[in-house]
């Protein structure tokens, strides 16, 4: 019998099913990575089997079963939860030193030599030692992340839960978090079962389990779930058939093609569901705009731009610019100043120092930017829609607010909904909706106006892989056949691979800046761009 | 310009009236609040606890009880003993404790000062106050004295002296204050908190018109309660009289719907979030109300108050209010009250554009 087995566990909510008849086995030691959308009933399951829902099935652990959250209380010192979201479990005003203190004593630990000696090795792991004076709240999100895990690991859990403990967090500080995680999975022989939006973190774990729609669809190693795809990718070709999906230099289809097979990822996972379970992927067809504008050929020019929020220096003289029918990726870990940036371009914050010039005009107070409104969309964090209007109703309200005829609007919010393809879900209010079409449809907000130059605030956060992709097809068609530039902000260093220039950010201050063909001639043996980047946060410490 | 006004403001009356939570909670403010206000809030004794110690053997002392009959007063209670009494007292079973003492009924035959024992519990100060007034009325009345003045009264404005209509329109004020700058302040922060007020201000429209529109959408709202309020229970369940003008009164609410509305945004532009409203709101209402003569009359204030009292907006609408309900003021010497409306609320607006209603 495994150390940890889980059988047949179903969470339902209210009206929805959260994980429908889930199972697993896990033995000490093992890495047990969970992949899937949002929503997908990773956390729900998760839950479960730390015993802090209710559930249906049974958990058994080290020969102790249980069935509710009130018989999972006898195990509870022998599991360690991290849930969602960065800094979470941590108390702003409590310093690291406090914070290994108060999770001691409420865990009850004897505070012996080998529990200082224990706590000296997880500070050190983390790199916090020279940190135990500071307050939470003013460390980076990195360093948070890690406090978060030392905390959880200080009682010496047998059974560890991680909720997507490294999305949002820079690519140094998660190589770090993993490097935690091996050691005390190796040396305590704990099992841990780690959520992640990152492929490549869950092809390095020793089992992966995939999630879709409430169900666990497939668990294996990486490797061996990749080759289970391989008989389906193929090199990008024309597709001939129905059941096919082209993306990123692939083709994915379930009837053979004439073409020469290619090496999966862990993505390709998801499209062979998806295509398996006969979702027709939209198909995504971007024409041309209406109105005639002309790009300039410097759309947006920042020199030098600061802002500091009491003593923290959010933006510290960041300067780039943005050229016509350019796609610009401005990536950074959470907290790294990418959307105090974006806001200081819009003017939704006051800039406290440096010049800025948009569309060839320089902005110096709130009225040079009345002018310029009409040739900006901008797609806010977490794709912000009224909850209580319906698709439709919230497309005709932004139309209206342009001062778009009434005609124009209607044909243009059809072809749009067309085009980007949520046609289908034109009267559903968007919180009865998929994170992917919400985003399709906040896309859509922000071009009904045709502007000249899109402003995208994290718009891939938290949606699943086959929507982040389409996305970025709906983007280079944009580009393509409207001409206009894109300023767009992400934590996936991996989505560097679709723009046309990167500007990498880090703690407020600009660190690379350059052509992705640029960047992958200057750093040849670096395998993506994960790599590429994780050398400039190296030699910028 | 006028599309685009109408649009938001047909968008903030929709997601009102999607909100089934919000719309049954206006509507129980203007008529069950109102209602358990005028009904529930007693300054009159009702119901006191009446015991007494009678050591005289009755007569005079019976006598005295029998005034004290319902709804005033609960029937009298005898104990046996004044420490029995006390007791009860303590124990909250009696609020007005009444001892005869031995020599009462002889002193008072003979013509003596006869002294009549009162026991309070001044926990309950108006209410006992009050009963004592009654008792010394009522002493009175058995003395038979034959004094030299005699009191008549004319009672104007409110004949019967009822204090139901009043206080209904008391809350109905209050209600109308509270809810404007919460339900104002809400809309504009649920769009803070949801990301869409950003989005509104990146729009080619001028803020300035999103947030008249924006704080129109809740007056009018408010309005639709406030007639709601007047039909059923202000004049239907309490029948308060109506002096003045009607219309007079609705333009005055109109226009101090709008004044309050922009303590809502004021209390916007520093809340981050709806929680922050509620907490922001009350902190900002409290003395607002305190200081507008709602509770207190305002000249019965400390001087530094009644100087602060001018800077609440309530102050004059509670003025104007009760001016055009009891005495039927005419409508050119409401002026005051229209100005003071009108000025402290163009105050209140232009911070609140100031604060979230602009671009750097």
């Amino acid at each position: 019998m495994a150390d940890l087995e889980v059988r047949n566990v179903t969470v339902s909510y209210k009206k929805q099913i959260g994980i429908k008849e889930a199972s697993l086995k896990a033995n000490a030691g093992e890495i047990i990575g969970f992949i899937g959308a949002d929503g997908s009933g990773k956390s729900s399951l998760m839950h479960a089997i730390a015993g802090v829902i209710r559930f249906e099935g049974e958990v058994c652990y080290g020969g102790v079963s249980y069935h509710s959250p009130k018989e999972a209380e006898q195990l509870k010192s022998n599991i360690g939860l991290m849930p969602q979201g960065i800094g979470l479990v941590l108390y702003e005003t409590l310093t690291v030193g406090e914070h290994l203190s108060f999770f001691a004593n409420i865990r009850n630990l004897r505070q012996d030599a080998s529990f200082r000696t224990y706590r000296q090795k997880l500070l050190h792991m983390a790199g916090l030692s020279d940190f135990t004076d500071r307050q939470a709240g003013k460390l980076s999100g990195g360093m948070m992340q890690k406090l978060s895990l030392i905390c959880s690991l200080l009682h010496r859990p047998k059974l560890l839960i991680l909720d997507e403990p490294t999305t949002g967090v820079d690519p140094l500080s998660r190589m770090e978090l993993w490097e935690i995680l091996d050691e005390i999975c190796k040396s305590e022989g704990t099992i841990a079962l780690v959520s992640t939006a990152y492929m490549q973190e869950a092809a390095k774990m020793d089992r992966v389990l995939l999630f879709d729609e409430g169900e666990i669809i497939a668990k294996d190693t990486s490797k061996a779930l990749i080759d289970s795809v391989k008989s389906y990718t193929y090199e990008q070709t024309a597709c001939e058939n129905e059941r096919c999906f082209s993306l990123d230099k692939q083709t994915y289809s379930l009837k053979p093609l004439h073409a020469p097979h290619t090496e999966p990822t862990l993505e390709a996972l998801f499209f062979v569901n998806a295509l398996q379970k006969g979702r027709t992927l939209p198909h995504i067809e971007i024409e041309a705009r209406e109105s005639q504008d002309e790009v300039p050929q410097v759309v947006m020019e920042a020199k030098g731009l600061t802002k500091i929020f009491g003593d923290f220096v959010a933006n510290d003289h960041v300067s780039m610019n943005l050229h016509g029918g350019e796609i610009v990726g401005l990536l950074g870990a959470n907290g790294a100043g990418k959307t105090t940036f974006i806001k200081m371009l819009l003017g939704l914050f006051p800039i406290d120092e440096g010049e800025l010039y948009l569309l060839g005009q320089q902005i110096r107070s709130g009225k040079d930017r009345q002018r310029l409104k009409s040739k900006i969309g901008y797609v806010s964090q977490h794709f912000a829609l009224y909850k209580d209007m319906t698709v439709r109703e919230n497309l005709l309200y932004f139309a209206n607010m342009h001062r778009i005829a009434v005609t124009t609007a209607l044909s243009r919010i059809d072809r749009y909904a067309k085009e980007l393809g949520f046609e289908d879900y034109m009267d559903y209010f968007p919180h009865e909706l998929p994170l992917g079409i919400n985003q399709r449809f906040s896309v859509a907000a922000a071009m009904l106006h045709e502007p000249v130059v899109l402003f995208l605030d994290e718009p891939t956060s938290g949606v699943d892989t086959i929507a982040r992709a389409q996305f970025w097809q709906i983007l280079r068609g944009v580009k393509k056949k409207w001409g206009i530039s894109i300023l767009i902000t992400t934590h996936y260093m991996s989505e560097a691979e679709y723009c046309d220039r990167v500007v990498l950010m880090k703690e407020g201050r600009k660190i690379a800046d350059d052509s992705v063909k640029a960047l992958h001639a200057a750093h040849p043996d670096a395998k993506s761009f994960e790599e590429i980047f994780l050398e400039y946060y190296r030699s910028k410490r | 310009m006028n599309r685009i006004f109408w649009a938001i403001l047909g968008k903030e009356l929709l997601a009102f009236l999607r909100s089934a939570g919000l719309v049954a909670m206006v509507i129980y403010s203007f008529t069950i609040d109102i209602y358990i206000a005028g009904e529930g809030i007693q300054i009159k004794p009702r119901n006191v606890h009446i015991g007494y110690v009678d050591e005289t053997g009755g007569g005079i002392s019976q006598k005295i009880l029998t005034h004290l009959h319902t709804p005033e007063f609960l029937p009298p209670k005898r104990y046996r003993s004044q420490e029995e009494l006390s007791r009860s007292i303590f124990n909250k079973e009696t609020l007005v404790g009444l001892v005869f003492d031995r020599g009462f009924e002889k002193d008072f035959r003979q013509g003596k000062q006869a002294q009549l024992n009162v026991l309070l519990d001044a926990t309950a100060a108006s209410q006992s106050f009050t009963t004592l007034g009654y008792l010394q009325n009522i002493v009175l009345d058995f003395s038979e004295l034959d004094l030299p003045v005699a009191i008549k009264t004319h009672k104007l404005f409110n004949e019967n002296a009822d204090n139901k209509s009043f206080m209904a329109l008391t809350e109905l004020l209050s209600v109308i204050t509270l809810l404007i700058v919460i339900l104002t302040a809400v809309v504009f922060v649920k769009e803070k908190e949801e990301g869409t007020w950003e989005i509104m201000l990146l729009m080619p429209v001028d803020p300035r018109l999103i947030i008249l529109a924006k704080s129109l959408s809740q007056v009018l709202i408010v309005m639709a309660g406030v007639v709601l309020a007047l039909g059923f229970v202000v004049f239907g369940g309490f029948h308060a009289p109506m002096n003045g003008s009607i219309w007079a009164f609705l333009l005055l609410t109109f226009l101090y719907s709008f004044s309050s509305a922009g303590i809502g945004l004021f209390v916007a532009a520093v809340s981050k979030s709806v929680l922050q409203v509620a907490q922001f709101s009350i902190i900002i209402m409290m003395p607002l109300i305190f200081l507008s003569g709602a509770w207190t009359p305002v000249y019965a204030m400390h001087p530094i108050f009644q100087k602060l009292s001018l800077f609440s907006p309530l102050r004059y609408y509670i003025e104007g209010t009760e001016s055009i309900f009891y005495r039927g003021t005419a409508f050119s010497d409401l002026l005051p009250y229209f100005s003071g409306v009108l000025l402290l609320g163009a105050l209140l607006y232009w911070y609140g554009f100031r604060k979230i209603g602009k671009l750097f």
